[in-house]
């Protein structure tokens, strides 16, 4: 199998045990691991593979044994539209089954621009240590003096000790106290700026004594077409300027207005789009990683209150929904303080809230009191409370922050007395919905079957959240247009082929409340989107140029097509990529059910509050019926009842040779 | 007679997203890369290396070949290897003649030539023969290809706002000052 042009071509095996690193040609690596790129393209599907062949049984995730691998793939670092993206995946400390999350800011391209389009971290260094990447030349280099530190502290001194020649020249992904504490949910950061969330990547680099990876790369990408791709990329991201109905809200007022926009959702409630009009927030500008068009950072300061003059690089929406959804915390300096806090201490956002919502919880209901909570009062809506505690949990300090470490599922298990079933989360990754009741079933779909648990980020879809009954029509205020006028160019705009189209939204295709409250072949939209994101994971290229404000108007199959050709020289039509999307989504489903026997029992939510009626919503006054939801959704997918990928299935994908002793329905 | 034009940058629109760089080397080179660029963004990233507690900037800024009118490039050259057009402004190296001793890189105040390891060949910004890419590509506008004589515009812009309001404030509170000592 040859490797085209596109890619950096080299592989980096790194063995903290011996302190031995390993480059081979991306060709020897690959049929090494039985990949041929035009299956998998990079990125989700490089890891997914990677981890397939290198665990078939499970592990303990914070053992010498776990790998931490970086992937690029070949979209990564050309002049192709935002090419600052890799993906980070590892067998994740929280739910011991597959997990990986998205990255970005330049510390992917540099990697690329080293030589390497994948870098694999296994063992364990006896003493903490850190690795340098200098283009081909790589050292392993002392770090028990960085150990204790944070973030931005971190990346100053190894950027000093590495004595670069400009600023950024060299970037640094590191771990924070959290990571080196092993709270479950602690999360690499790159260059104090874009962290591949989610993932725990940040504690296993802690239980390996890895401080940090840096990386200086001062070489170039060959290009099949380099004048095309060029061409391709002003078209496109020209369309997308033309098209994009949310760019300028966007642009004028960052993350956060879009919360603004969407402050009609059931998920946030009207309160937002108030709370940001009443805010002093000054947004200096947008910034991005490398090419992006779409910047999804904001630099941002605070001008009043007790956070006057913090500065922070990003407003992103995660972290606002979590701390306001589960914390009810509504100022917005203590928002933009807890999203530094989250960055420095390496955090996750969503699970550390989530799991700090529900100890809430369990305290007004005293199945936790103070004695539990090493003396602590837990309420929501105190800043200073939950700064406090995400210190003493990065820390791991007193008995009840390290139940919150050990990640929801665990606490709960501990913890006892009903506290299990109240705890939201999908095999035992917390979610971010509070009540998947009141939303929409493509949304829930996402976390209900997503690889990684607990989060939708693998689908990605809001289409049904905009329009909510009994509530106004918030848009015409900031774009111009009702909801109806947004979704009719919706509809005709995003990539889905016409026949799919029809069958997804009706014939002639419209969005209207009868579609939003309708269950009929949302599972087929939920699982193409699926497939999309595993794509655009792969190639790898990022989710806001594909789907700004999630509408799916922005790039497409087709454009990453053409695209794709520009840079390797293959002509992948559409049908192909989104089989490459499909098939990585799928071998990471039989890894889970190989690894842990993962099936339908596990597409399940923590919370049993889920299976009761809904208070409010599109299912008011009736519980969702989730299991006819879900065999809707395997139906599509090709899979048995019991949520197991068929045989069929994946010899259509060519997977068939992963089955081997595996018991796979037919 | 082409009118003589220059690349001209706007700090405040730039997002450092380095699409000017990656756009120059791809359609210069025919390969990517951020170190081969003609044009280079430089950047303080004050908030990745800064502790919680301490603030700090981020700035971005450009350096790029300025198409002097008495470019040094061209006095220092040993081989007259590279010529201003008279034109256009533009200067540019002969590569059939240059001989690779980098006294232009070495006079340059801007710092704007490099040496291309790989192809053994001095680079600096041409203006892509009269079409900059960099500023085809930039997704803000931070980047302009404006004629010389109205380089200094966008500039002029920010500094006359930024006059204007801190004026209007100044106004504005003297106006105050009168009115709470008259109400005093």
């Amino acid at each position: 199998m040859q490797v085209p042009k596109g890619y950096a071509g080299y592989a980096l095996i790194i063995e903290l045990t011996k302190k031995e690193a390993t480059i081979e040609p991306l060709e020897r690596f690959l049929a090494d691991y039985d990949i041929d790129p035009r299956l998998w393209l990079g990125g989700d599907g490089f890891i997914t593979k990677i981890l397939w062949k290198d665990f078939s049984s499970p592990i303990d995730p914070l053992g010498p044994e776990n790998e931490i691998i970086i992937a690029t793939g070949p979209w990564t670092a050309t002049a192709a539209p935002q090419s600052g993206r890799a993906m980070l995946g590892c067998i994740s400390p929280e739910t011991g089954g597959f997990g990986s999350g998205s990255f970005g800011w330049f510390f992917p391209a540099t990697l690329k621009y080293a030589g390497f389009d994948v870098v694999i971290v296994k063992g364990r260094s006896e003493t903490p240590c850190y690795v340098f990447i200098d283009d081909k030349r790589i050292a392993f280099r002392e770090a028990s003096h960085l150990w204790g530190k944070e973030t931005g502290e971190t990346v100053k001194a190894i950027r000093e000790e590495l004595a670069e020649r400009y600023e950024g020249e060299v970037r640094v992904l590191s771990t924070s106290v959290a990571g080196e504490n092993l709270v479950r949910y602690a999360v690499p950061c790159a260059d104090g700026t874009s962290c591949p969330g989610r993932t725990g990547a940040g504690a296993v680099m802690g239980s390996k004594n890895l401080k940090a990876v840096a990386v200086r790369g001062t070489g170039e990408i060959a290009i099949d077409d380099p004048r095309g791709l060029l061409e391709s990329s002003y078209s496109a991201v020209k369309r997308f300027f033309e098209n994009e109905p949310f760019l300028k809200v966007w642009q004028e007022g960052g993350a956060s207005t879009a919360l603004g926009t969407t402050g009609s959702w059931a998920l946030n409630g009207s309160m937002l789009a108030e709370n940001r009009n009443a805010a002093d927030f000054p947004h200096l500008k947008n910034v991005g990683c490398l090419n992006c068009h779409n910047p999804c950072y904001h630099w941002l300061q605070i001008k009043e209150g007790k956070h006057a003059g913090l500065r922070q690089l990003g407003g992103h929406m995660t972290f606002m929904t979590a701390v306001l959804r589960n914390l009810e915390i509504q100022d917005f300096g203590d928002w933009i303080y807890f999203e530094r806090l989250m960055q420095e201490l390496g955090l996750d956002p969503a699970s550390f809230s989530v799991s700090l919502s529900w100890a809430v919880d369990l305290f007004e209901k005293g199945i936790l009191t103070e004695k539990d909570t090493d003396g602590l009062t837990l309420r929501r809506g105190d800043a200073d409370l939950v700064a406090r505690i995400a210190q003493r949990v990065a820390h791991r300090e007193g008995s009840f922050a390290g139940l919150l470490a050990d990640g929801i599922a665990e606490a709960g298990r501990k913890i006892g007395r009903g506290s299990e079933g109240m705890a939201p989360h999908v095999k035992g990754k917390p979610s971010l919905l509070k009540d998947p009741k009141i939303q929409a079933l493509i949304w829930s779909l996402g976390a209900l079957t997503s690889p990684r648990g607990g989060d939708w980020l693998r689908l990605h879809n809001v289409y049904e959240l905009a329009f909510v009954p009994e509530k106004t029509d918030n848009y015409p205020k900031f774009i111009d247009r009702t909801c109806e006028e947004l979704y009719e160019q919706t509809v005709r705009l995003v990539d889905i082929p016409e026949e799919l189209k029809k069958k997804i939204f009706g014939d002639p295709p419209k969005i209207d409340m009868v579609w939003v409250k309708s269950t009929k072949d949302k599972a087929l939209f939920a699982a193409w989107t699926e497939d999309f994101v595993s794509l655009f994971n792969s190639l790898v290229t990022c989710m806001f140029g594909a789907a700004t404000q999630f509408l799916m108007v922005g790039f497409g199959p087709t454009t990453y097509s053409e695209i794709l050709r520009k840079i390797t020289g293959w002509d992948m039509p559409y049908e192909e990529l989104m089989e490459v999307g499909e098939r990585v989504f799928n071998l990471q489903r039989l890894f889970n059910y190989r690894l842990k026997g993962w099936d339908s029992a596990q597409d399940t939510w923590g919370d049993k509050r889920a299976y009761e009626p809904a208070r409010m919503g599109i299912f008011k006054g009736n519980p969702v019926p989730w299991d006819e939801v879900l065999q809707d959704y395997y139906a599509v997918r090709g899979w048995s009842p019991r949520g197991i990928p068929t045989r069929a299935k994946l010899s259509r994908l060519k997977l068939q040779t992963m089955i081997g002793e595996l018991e796979i329905p037919d | 007679m082409e009118e003589e034009k220059v690349i001209v940058y706007d700090p405040v629109y730039c997002s450092g997203c380095m699409r000017c760089m990656t756009a120059c080397s791809t359609y210069n080179n025919g390969a990517t890369s951020l170190s081969k660029s003609r044009l280079q963004i430089v950047r303080h990233e004050g908030h990745a290396i800064s502790p919680l507690t301490e603030e700090d900037d981020l700035i971005f800024d450009v350096l790029t070949c300025q198409q002097c009118n008495q470019p040094a490039c061209v006095y220092f050259c040993p081989t007259l290897s590279i010529k201003k057009n008279n034109e256009t402004g533009c200067v540019t190296i002969n590569h059939d003649t240059c001989v690779g001793c980098r006294m232009c890189m070495v006079s340059c105040p801007f710092g704007a030539i490099s040496y291309d390891g790989d192809r053994r060949a001095l680079i600096k910004c041409e203006l892509c023969g009269g079409d900059p890419q960099c500023v085809r590509f930039c997704p803000t506008g931070a980047l302009k290809f404006l004629p010389k004589k109205e380089a200094h515009l966008p500039k002029r812009n920010h500094l006359a706002r930024n006059l204007i309001q801190s004026r209007t404030r100044a106004i504005r509170d003297a106006a105050t000052r009168e009115g709470e000592h008259a109400g005093s």
